[in-house]
């Protein structure tokens, strides 16, 4: 991550009257104090600015029979790429936007151009550094030679120059898009300005007291809480995409998409509130309902089967190893009830349940109707009785505090 | 008084013909919306065309290199013509290090460029990319504003100030909207037309700011036209940091030298400013003082000075040019005014109204009544008087 080392509570508080983006404290500042129109509005213009760079320009190739369209890459040796491209931007302190960036690159570059196996490394490796040039100032970037070495590629500079044209000749140099990470930035900023009352619920609330306006005397004496702690769940949302933009069943969904099944999966298991939150998002972001659930579901599965959802004190507890075959059988609607399994345990949440579940029902009508032949009526899927066999695992908040 | 004459159409006698006789006079009226058309538009288009048959964009061959007219550390430029259409270019050829391939720069220009169409930014019209150079091509603009106030030394005259400064504003709204920080503003950055049309240019140090709480190198901005929170270390800037550049400008238009001149490092430049601005102190700057490079005890004590007091022009203009100034040279980021805001603040109201209202890629000179005066003094052309009862009238004006 990319976080200033100087940051002041104080200078963060000014920027709440902020008109151009702004840091996300800010936003739960200027949330907290007052619902914030001007910073909803600006946030709004930025999603839809960058829901648009994403209809101009993403593509991802498409896979037949494990292959990539017209060439002779497979989805594992691509997925095994993305994962090294990671490591990569790890090793040369690349932010994340530029490791998805670089995805987005590669991924949008392959499904251009015929591109054979062996050039595969080149190709991703100077996706990820065309990133960096774009997105990483000067002083982080180094010498491209010192990069390659650092690599321990096996390719020459000039090799990484010639592909360097090749892409920005066959993208047009027209690299500025709109990636996955960038959504999740961006949907956490709305999160925390448009729906104050998550903030304890989501850990944005880590007990620091941010007061907008603090004696001009008291502010030297707290130089140890420049880490933001929204930043925290930011972070952790930018993780979990890096890993889903790995899995090839992950690439067909826009970063609109998947940024939002993210955020989704740990707001259900977070708050009692997030049907509303997540409508109103869906909306903005003018993301296809179906489509939707399809990828939380795929997310769900893929991030539990890397056990890697949350630190240390995971939502959920699922056999990991039957999920892979479970789930292709799965219906969203046995989906969501097994996420609400996950999600219940209090009692008070029992009283909401068939406002949830009209809530599902809206979600889910176009899939009923494609599963009809599960037919029957669904409903009994939410009864509560039915989870009783299962111990339902208590909602656990992330370590924040 | 001007204004009036001009409103009602009737420009003053004898101006027309030099009525921005410091660059090239050609008819008005036939003109298309480009200005790199050396050959006047439709009525050459034939010759234009027997040019070049065959060629076509993204080749070297489809463009004649004519004069240089710049050298830069990551460019050269030069003047150009397109054997595709017969249009002027400019030519900025990348200097390419052998190791590097395309500098980020050039990568940034132009990939930023792609996404930017505005009567008031650059037009980058094509790229040629070979394995030895690398060359963006540029819509031709005859001169840069740093050339223009070199040329009519002492201060511009206060309507082109004007004129130049709403098109430098509803540029930087354009980027600002789009999410693009300039990070580079300077008079060599912006262009200008024979006609006066003003162009944002150089994007190379810009950036995207698309997604919140993203944070930047504070090593941008010539030093002159670098804000006080940037020189101070903050790294979480934003549009606010166009604004002053655009600020220091304005008063560099006005006064005919810059605003913050002459300094060498980062703490004589933030004391140019204190001197004017005052020494900031939490009190009134909020934070101020967990800013990397914050030292009061470095800096002399100064009280804030009204802006006419520094700047004399400002006395022989309208109270609203003073405060329009003041709204953008302020020292806290969050307070400065945006380009949107500056765009409707009442310094500009003497314009003609449709102005507000203009597609993207219309220029401005395209409204009835938006024209450039005759600048009062010219190097090229020093033994010129302008008329008394001209001079006059447009004093009183100031």
């Amino acid at each position: 991550m990319h976080l200033p080392s100087n940051r002041s509570p104080a200078s963060e508080i000014r920027e709440v009257r902020c008109v151009c983006p702004g840091c996300s404290l800010a936003c739960v500042v200027s949330a907290m104090k007052n619902p914030g129109a001007a910073e909803s509005r600006r946030l709004l213009g930025l999603l839809d600015g960058a829901l648009v760079r994403e209809a101009r320009l993403w593509k991802v190739p498409v896979f037949k029979n494990g292959r990539i369209q017209g060439a002779d890459i497979s989805s594992s040796q691509h997925q095994e790429m993305i994962l090294w491209l990671g490591e990569m931007s790890r090793l040369f302190q690349f932010c994340p936007e530029t490791f998805a960036l670089g995805v987005c690159v590669l991924n949008r570059l392959l499904s251009t151009v015929k591109a054979q196996p062996k050039y595969l490394k080149c190709i991703a490796f100077t996706s990820l550094v065309l990133a960096a040039k774009i997105n990483e100032e000067d002083e982080v970037i180094g010498s491209v030679k010192d990069l390659v070495v650092r690599s321990g590629c096996s390719f020459s500079t000039a090799e990484l120059l010639r592909m360097e044209r090749i892409i920005l000749d066959k993208l047009h140099w027209d690299l500025y898009t709109a990636t996955p990470v960038d959504f999740i930035h961006i949907f956490h900023a709305l999160l925390v300005s448009g729906h104050p009352h998550l903030i304890p619920s989501i850990g944005l609330d880590s007990g620091v007291r941010w007061d907008p306006a603090p004696e001009p005397g008291a502010l030297p004496a707290s130089p140890g809480h420049q880490k933001r702690p929204s930043d925290f769940q930011a972070a952790l949302w930018t993780r979990q995409v890096q890993h889903c933009m790995a899995c090839h069943q992950l690439w067909q969904f826009k970063g609109s998409t998947l940024a939002l099944a993210i955020i989704t999966l740990e707001l259900e298991a977070l708050t009692a509130d997030w049907f509303s939150v997540v409508t109103d998002l869906l909306k903005r972001a003018q993301v296809d309902s179906v489509e939707f659930i399809h990828c939380k579901e795929m997310v769900d599965q893929y991030l539990h089967s890397l056990e890697f959802s949350l630190p240390a004190n995971a939502i959920y507890i699922f056999d990991s190893a039957q999920i892979q075959e479970q789930e292709r059988a799965c219906s969203p609607v046995q989906h969501l009830w097994k996420a609400r399994r996950g999600r219940g345990g209090g009692g008070s949440v029992q009283g909401d349940s068939d406002e949830y579940y009209d809530g599902f029902r809206c979600l889910y009508d176009d899939e009923e109707v494609n599963q009809g032949a599960e037919g029957g009526d669904v409903k009994h899927l939410f009864d509560p009785q039915q989870g009783k066999d299962v111990s339902p695992c208590p909602p656990l908040h992330p370590a924040v505090n | 008084m001007i204004v009036d004459l001009v409103r009602s159409g009737l420009s003053p006698s004898g101006s027309r013909a030099h009525w921005f006789h410091t660059l090239q006079v050609r008819p008005r009226g036939r003109r298309g919306r480009s200005n790199s058309d050396p050959l006047g538009g439709t009525g050459c288009e034939g010759d234009a065309f027997t040019w070049g048959p065959g060629l076509q964009f993204r080749a070297a061959q489809s463009y004649l290199s004519l004069e240089k007219l710049g050298e830069g550390t990551y460019a050269s430029v030069y003047k150009g013509i397109s054997r595709i259409n017969g249009q002027l270019v400019a030519l900025k050829v990348i200097h390419m290090k052998t190791e590097e391939g395309v500098p980020f720069t050039a990568i940034r220009e132009a990939s930023l460029l792609k996404g930017l169409k505005h009567a008031n930014i650059v037009l980058l019209h094509d790229i040629i990319h070979t394995r030895e150079s690398l060359t963006l091509v540029f819509e031709y603009l005859q001169t840069d504003l740093a050339q223009y106030m070199t040329q009519h030394p002492g201060g511009l005259h206060s309507r082109n100030v004007r004129i130049f400064m709403f098109q430098l504003l509803r540029g930087l709204s354009f980027i600002h909207q789009n999410r693009i920080l300039h990070r580079d503003l300077k008079p060599q950055n912006l262009l200008i037309s024979y006609l006066g049309e003003l162009k944002l240019a150089d994007f190379g140090l810009a950036r995207s700011k698309s997604i919140p709480s993203q944070t930047f190198s504070s090593e941008v901005v010539t030093l002159w036209y670098r804000p006080p929170d940037v020189l101070l270390g903050s790294t979480d800037y934003s549009t606010a940091l166009d604004m002053w550049g655009a600020g220091c400008v304005f008063i560099e238009m006005l006064q005919g030298a810059p605003a913050f001149p002459g300094v060498t490092d980062v703490f004589e430049q933030l004391q140019k400013i204190w001197t004017v601005l005052g020494v900031p102190c939490e009190d009134n700057w909020p934070g101020v003082s967990l800013l990397p490079n914050y030292r009061p005890e470095w800096f002399h004590q100064s009280e804030p000075k009204q802006f006419r007091a520094v700047w004399k022009r400002l006395n022989q203009l309208p109270h609203k040019t003073e405060d329009l100034v003041q709204r953008m040279l302020t020292r806290v980021p969050t307070d400065r005014i945006s380009a949107l805001e500056a765009l409707k603040h009442p310094y500009f109201s003497t314009l003609p109204p449709p102005i507000m209202h203009l597609k993207d890629m219309v220029s401005i000179f395209k409204v009835p009544g938006v024209r450039l005066e005759t600048e009062v003094r010219d190097i090229f052309n020093p033994g010129r008087r302008i008329k008394p009862s001209l001079l006059l009238p447009a004093a009183k004006c100031w």
